[in-house]
């Protein structure tokens, strides 16, 4: 039987701010189910029509996002363990994917080499200095 | 302001008079965690590498636009949400959607309730950005409050009912608490944002559901 998705995973599917788990399956239910497309687009209509709801806002601005710094110190198990759990909770239940993102690259940097990283980064640089300062 | 946002704010300062050490400041500073974002639902590192880079791009031709008091990091995240869905709609794994459910839906689109319908009430971004800002100032003062007083049972609980989307039953459930306790934890919070929007003198219409339980 297809999941029952809420009006709050909903509006962050269209932020594309679900875990990515959680996007594939809404994706395979809209495949399947054109009443989820219309509740989609009454989510986008409401939006255009300037409604608000505390879940987005709160969403947009990472109200309850811990630190970068303490999600580091949640890598390195230095945070209070009531600090801890609300991390665990915020990444894992709520399933911020901001926040995992911040976390998989706090992981990385002790996993990749420099080398690739620096290439990346000089990459990224190349392809867009060029567009410094313009429509300044 | 925090130490990580005086960081950001000189940063964008120094990028818009053109100064290209600052932009590789600001790459090597933002590039990882929004590879990290994209890749989660790519798996394929040289095409999460280009939206990233088209990000990149993106940020600075939006640059003009930008408002300094929003965080650099949403900011950022945003313009590469957008970039993924283009690269996620391009290969078909995104189903587009419509803007609207359209004239036969009956009006779909408004939230559960009684309220009046939502195009009467269309009105300018000036507008729409003050009434976020007042709701967002609210939200993160409650916040910060519960997570002072170590009252994480409560933040969880309004985190679980508003950001989720659970029913009462599955947050009392998956937080070991009563229904009751649930109810009136999200009674008590919509009261203070009720009376955040009376006091501020914004318009209830536009936050429908702070009023649901009260029609």
């Amino acid at each position: 039987m297809p999941r029952d998705f809420s009006e709050a995973e909903l509006e962050a599917y269209l932020d594309e701010a679900l875990t990515s788990d959680e996007m594939s399956d809404i994706e395979a239910a809209l495949r399947a189910d054109p009443q989820l497309t219309r509740r989609l687009a009454a989510i986008n209509g409401r939006r255009d029509a300037g409604l608000h709801t505390l879940g987005e806002i709160w969403r947009r601005h990472r109200a309850s996002c811990p630190s970068r710094e303490q999600l580091g110190s949640y890598l390195l198990g230095a945070v209070h363990n009531d600090v801890a759990d609300y991390i665990d909770f915020h990444l894992k239940t709520v399933g911020c994917r901001f926040c995992q993102a911040g976390l998989a690259d706090l992981k990385s940097r002790h996993e990749e080499s420099q080398e690739t990283v620096d290439m990346r980064r000089r990459k990224y640089y190349d392809s867009s200095a060029g567009y410094l300062n313009r429509g300044e | 302001m925090s130490a990580s946002s005086e960081v950001d704010s000189l940063l964008i300062q120094r990028i818009r008079g053109g100064d290209s050490d600052a932009w590789g400041e600001l790459i090597v500073r933002y590039e990882g965690r929004l590879l990290a974002f994209v890749e989660s639902r790519v798996r394929n590192r040289a095409s999460s590498e280009d939206i990233v880079q088209e990000a990149f791009i993106g940020f600075l031709n939006s640059l003009p636009n930008f408002d300094g008091r929003r965080p650099l990091e949403s900011y950022l995240f945003s313009i590469c949400a957008y970039k993924l869905t283009d690269h996620l709609r391009r290969e078909g794994r995104r189903p587009a959607v419509p803007l609207s459910a359209g004239s036969d839906s009956g009006g779909s689109w408004d939230l559960p309730g009684n309220q009046r319908a939502a195009s009467s009430i269309a009105r300018s971004g000036e507008r729409r950005r003050l009434e976020e800002r007042a709701i967002t100032e609210a939200i993160q003062e409650q916040i910060d409050r519960w997570k002072e007083r170590g009252d994480w049972t409560k933040l969880k609980c309004i985190e679980l009912l508003f950001v989720r989307g659970w029913a009462n039953k599955d947050v009392a459930s998956r937080l070991d608490i009563s229904e009751q306790q649930v109810a009136n934890f999200k009674f008590d919070f919509l009261a203070r944002m009720r009376n955040i929007i009376r006091k501020q003198g914004l318009s209830e219409d536009v936050f429908p559901e702070l009023y649901e339980e009260e029609s």
